[in-house]
């Protein structure tokens, strides 16, 4: 049980790479597009991490990221739109 | 192991399979309006599948609503910002 969801947490995280170099070596819309990419995968690895170690208090985190993630990439959007 | 742990292990394989694939999408696509669609399968349809294995692994749990919480907000939030991104993306690149 434990190993299936460390192992689907690993996975993803991995797969934050790809969208790294994107945000690294990108233009800055698809940096934005990698960001709220990265940002989505760490919500899933963050539930899988808290599910995999027993730990229910740990969920909260992925429901707190969750929320940020909509206020966070608004304002990236924003900015990118009106000033960068 | 149980048919649980199986069934678990099915939907989180199908939810890396999926994160897998878009990830590489956001990587190769041209623009960034390409590159935006690979972004809905892993903001939407990996959350729910990854709600579905720890629902099916706990039942029903504190784990489980708080990950159904978690996935409420992404189900919102990933179509607005996604409209917001591509608008975005327009006024600077039109």
């Amino acid at each position: 049980m434990v190993l299936g969801f460390t192992a689907a947490a690993i996975a993803m995280l991995i797969s934050v790479i790809p969208a790294g170099i994107v945000i690294a070596r990108g233009s800055l819309p698809a940096a934005v597009v990698g960001y709220e990419f990265i940002t989505a995968v760490a919500v899933m690895v963050l539930v899988l991490l808290a599910q995999a170690f027993q730990r229910p208090s740990l969920f909260e985190l992925a429901v707190l990221l969750a929320v940020l993630m909509f206020g966070s990439g608004l304002v990236f959007v924003r900015a990118m739109e009106r000033w960068l | 192991m149980t048919a649980a742990d199986v069934f678990s292990d099915v939907l989180l394989g199908l939810a890396v399979v999926i994160v897998l694939g878009a990830s590489l999408g956001v990587l190769l696509m041209r623009d960034a309006a390409q590159k935006l669609h690979f972004v809905t399968p892993a903001a939407l349809v990996a959350p729910v599948l990854v709600t579905l294995a720890v629902l099916v692994q706990t039942g029903t749990s504190e784990n489980t609503g708080e990950s159904c919480l978690a996935l409420f907000f992404l189900v919102v939030a990933g179509p607005y910002l996604s409209h917001a991104t591509m608008r975005a993306i327009r006024v600077r690149e039109p």
